[in-house]
């Protein structure tokens, strides 16, 4: 009841989808729609797991009084205010709901990420060293590429962007290619195991 | 301290302004550089551009991303947002992310301001934000029924009650899914949409995914690329070269334009509408600077190596 | 004046995100944590309005179609997730969703593998096209670890990490340019929105 009917629909909603691939048949297609309908009531609701697990974890903090636990009462009024702006105002442009998205959440968010370019930067002057052959070659193809695609390579000679086309054409596409057969037959192998009731991490922990 | 000693340990700090410098600087006092078109990005413009004014045919724009990775993806999203406005391509937008769906806000109202005649849901529609559950179901839902896969609009309304719908089926009707994303390129749409109903997959990424799309380019799974602010700045100018003067896509004007001229003149741009070209400058700047960081990096490296093997041997 | 203050607001956030630079503090402390909770923020009234409405509430109680409230009462299984007793309750309706995986096998197998593979079998006629099957391959024998690296089959393989050194040399050079146009973009804000010295 607690494990296995779970395991048992994956296994055979999973069997029955792998099915409906193959088979243009109108019971399969019956069935398609029929999931179709029924996940489309059933997804909405997966939002309480993201929301949830963040609220438990900060309020817990905050009933604990943790170090810092000022902090998570930050995210959680903002988690609220944002939240009431929604409903009461509405989601389309020119709302409150909108304001606080373009002024707090679009400025964190991208600034956070542009932290990296000066960490990139760092580790370009403190930790790129040609220590070996191998090491070598992969500096000099960043430093094509980081040449090519701007417009100072094709004003040295064009045939920095030239050579950039090549490297990404070529090599970059064997090695890719190559890491990408093997993720490729990792992922339809871990699907495989899914269905077949082998990998049981997504249904979370206990009994 | 030894000189090589010194290089290598040189206060990251220093380091990081001289980053903000070399941003600062070219903002403020432009390069002029060109910006050369690339294959991946020209044959995305011209496959969009072939359904200008076509009635039965749309383009679909999923915003795969949230506000972390914006200053990469907006600028492609506004360019493509007013390519379709200019050029009268019938245009729908979806996001499976929370984050991304007021971003398709964002960016359809301040293209739309330029463009009082363009309507919501007769000239385009934001079907507005898909809970991530829902993403396969919905991608292979659009393959048979687009109206009844996606049902509402982002305001609540039936699809199949707008006119924007008119000749509007399923894929069959869709000139290609751009993905604009920042964690897959394409993935989903090429791994169900593609194989299954045959439509045309494009994809914005940020730079860093940017090589890992070849592979697909050459197989056909992905008909064209933007890869980070170039890719941006590369589809901002050929809106202007051809849509903006109401030209059909030609490859040899576009290589004739991009390439060969001076910087095509952005002083009549609006500046939502060269974000990407502006940032160019910065980039080629910093990119040089990068270069140099790795080159004296590497310096101070082997002279330390050297003085440290001479002691030794002392 | 409301866009004075946004862009004010913004500005002020942007900085105390740069302060990390200088060394983890309070105002970055602050803006973080703000950030995770606007983030999450969204997630409910655009579910409700885009998702809960059309897809479960209108169709239940507007048009009558009684039958799914089975699958209406599976999704609310997921809210006992966080209860301690009847969490296994929740794996119901992961289950429902997981099922669709069933497809990905043939798909992803067909898109990731097979498409790769038959572009591997163009006509050799042309210096990059062996060169970009011999990549592949070298790279597909460096990851086959039931076989040893030595001898003719070593320096095979070793070919094969050639080819990959250069690929990530490319990614590395694109990340370079991913980092900075980030941060291109937030100091555009900062000198045209802001300060208005564009």
């Amino acid at each position: 009841m607690k494990r296995t009917i779970p395991l048992l629909i994956v296994i055979i909603l999973g069997f029955l989808f792998v099915a409906y691939v193959f088979i243009p048949h109108k019971v399969s297609a019956d069935f398609y729609d029929w999931y179709m309908k029924w996940i489309k009531v059933i997804g909405p609701f997966a939002v309480v797991l993201g929301v949830g697990s963040l609220i438990m974890v900060h309020t817990s903090k905050i009933k604990r009084k943790a170090p810092n636990w000022g902090y998570s009462m930050v995210t959680i009024v903002a988690l609220v205010i944002t939240t009431l702006t929604g409903f009461i105002w509405g989601i389309q442009e020119g709302t409150p709901f909108m304001w606080i998205f373009k002024n707090f959440n679009v400025p964190m968010g991208a600034t956070m990420f542009s932290l990296l370019a000066f960490y990139i930067a760092s580790a370009a002057y403190k930790a790129f060293r040609a220590r070996s052959v191998e090491a070598t070659v992969l500096l000099i193809a960043a430093i094509i590429v980081m040449l090519g695609r701007v417009s100072i390579g094709q004003a040295i000679t064009h045939w920095i962007p030239d050579a950039t086309e090549w490297i990404l054409n070529v090599p970059n596409l064997a090695a890719k290619r190559g890491i990408g057969l093997g993720v490729g037959l990792g992922m339809t192998a871990t699907s495989l195991k899914i269905i077949l009731g082998i990998e049981r991490s997504y249904l979370g922990g206990g009994k | 301290m030894r000189f090589s000693e010194s290089l290598q340990k040189l206060d990251r700090r220093y380091i990081y302004i001289v980053v903000a410098l070399a941003v600062i600087i070219p903002l403020i006092f432009p390069l002029g550089l060109k910006t050369y078109t690339t294959t991946p990005v020209e044959d995305l413009y011209r496959h969009i551009d072939a359904i200008a004014g076509r009635d039965d045919k749309a383009i679909l724009i999923d915003f795969y991303h949230d506000p972390s990775v914006m200053p990469e993806l907006y600028p492609m999203e506004i360019a493509l947002i007013r390519h379709c406005f200019i050029r009268k391509i019938k245009l729908f937008t979806i996001s499976f992310w929370p984050t991304g769906a007021p971003i398709i806000e964002m960016a359809l109202s301040e293209v739309k301001e330029d463009f009082p005649d363009i309507k919501a849901n007769v000239d385009y529609c934001n079907f507005g934000f898909k809970p991530n559950a829902l993403t396969i179901p919905i991608i292979l839902g659009m393959g048979d029924d687009i109206a009844k896969a996606v049902e509402t609009n982002s305001e609540g309304s039936k699809l199949e009650d707008l006119p924007i719908m008119k000749n509007i089926k399923n894929y069959d009707n869709i000139q290609i899914v751009m993905q604009i994303s920042g964690s897959t390129s394409g993935y989903l749409w090429y791994t169900y949409a593609r194989p299954r109903f045959g439509v045309d997959v494009g994809v914005g990424v940020t730079a860093v995914m940017a090589a890992d799309t070849y592979p697909f380019l050459q197989t056909g799974q992905l008909l064209g690329s933007m890869g980070g602010l170039k890719g941006a700045a590369e589809y901002e100018k050929l809106v202007d070269i051809f849509a903006m003067k109401g030209l059909d896509y030609s490859k040899k004007k576009a290589r004739d334009i991009a390439w060969g001229s001076k910087q095509y003149s952005l002083s009549n741009i609006p500046y939502k509408y060269k974000k990407a070209r502006i940032g160019m400058d910065a980039q080629a700047v910093v990119h040089v600077l990068i270069i140099l960081f790795i080159v004296i990096g590497n310096i101070g490296y082997f002279l330390d190596k050297r003085a440290e093997k001479r002691k030794y041997v002392k | 004046m409301t866009e004075i203050i946004g862009i004010w607001i913004a500005a002020f956030l942007t900085l105390c995100m740069f302060s990390f630079l200088y060394k983890d503090n309070p105002f970055y402390k602050f803006a973080e944590h703000l950030f995770v909770g606007c983030s999450m923020g969204y997630a409910i009234p655009l579910t409700w309005y885009n998702a809960f409405i059309p897809y479960a509430y209108n169709p239940l109680f507007l048009k009558k179609e009684y039958i799914l409230i089975i699958p209406f009462i599976i999704g609310m299984m997921y809210w006992l997730r966080f209860s301690g007793k009847f969490s296994w309750v929740s794996r119901y309706p992961i289950a429902f969703s997981m099922g669709i995986v069933g497809m990905g096998v043939p798909m992803s197998m067909h898109a990731n593998v097979l498409v790769q593979m038959r572009s591997m079998m163009l006509p050799l006629n042309n210096i990059n096209t062996i060169l970009i099957f011999i990549g592949t391959v070298s790279i597909l024998c460096y990851f086959f670890f039931s076989k040893a690296h030595t001898g003719a089959y070593g320096k095979f393989t070793s070919i094969g990490i050639w080819f990959m050194m250069v690929g990530f040399g490319a990614s590395f050079g694109y990340t370079v340019m991913a980092r900075i146009s980030l941060l291109i973009g937030r100091i555009e804000f900062l000198l045209e929105e802001w300060l208005h010295l564009l």
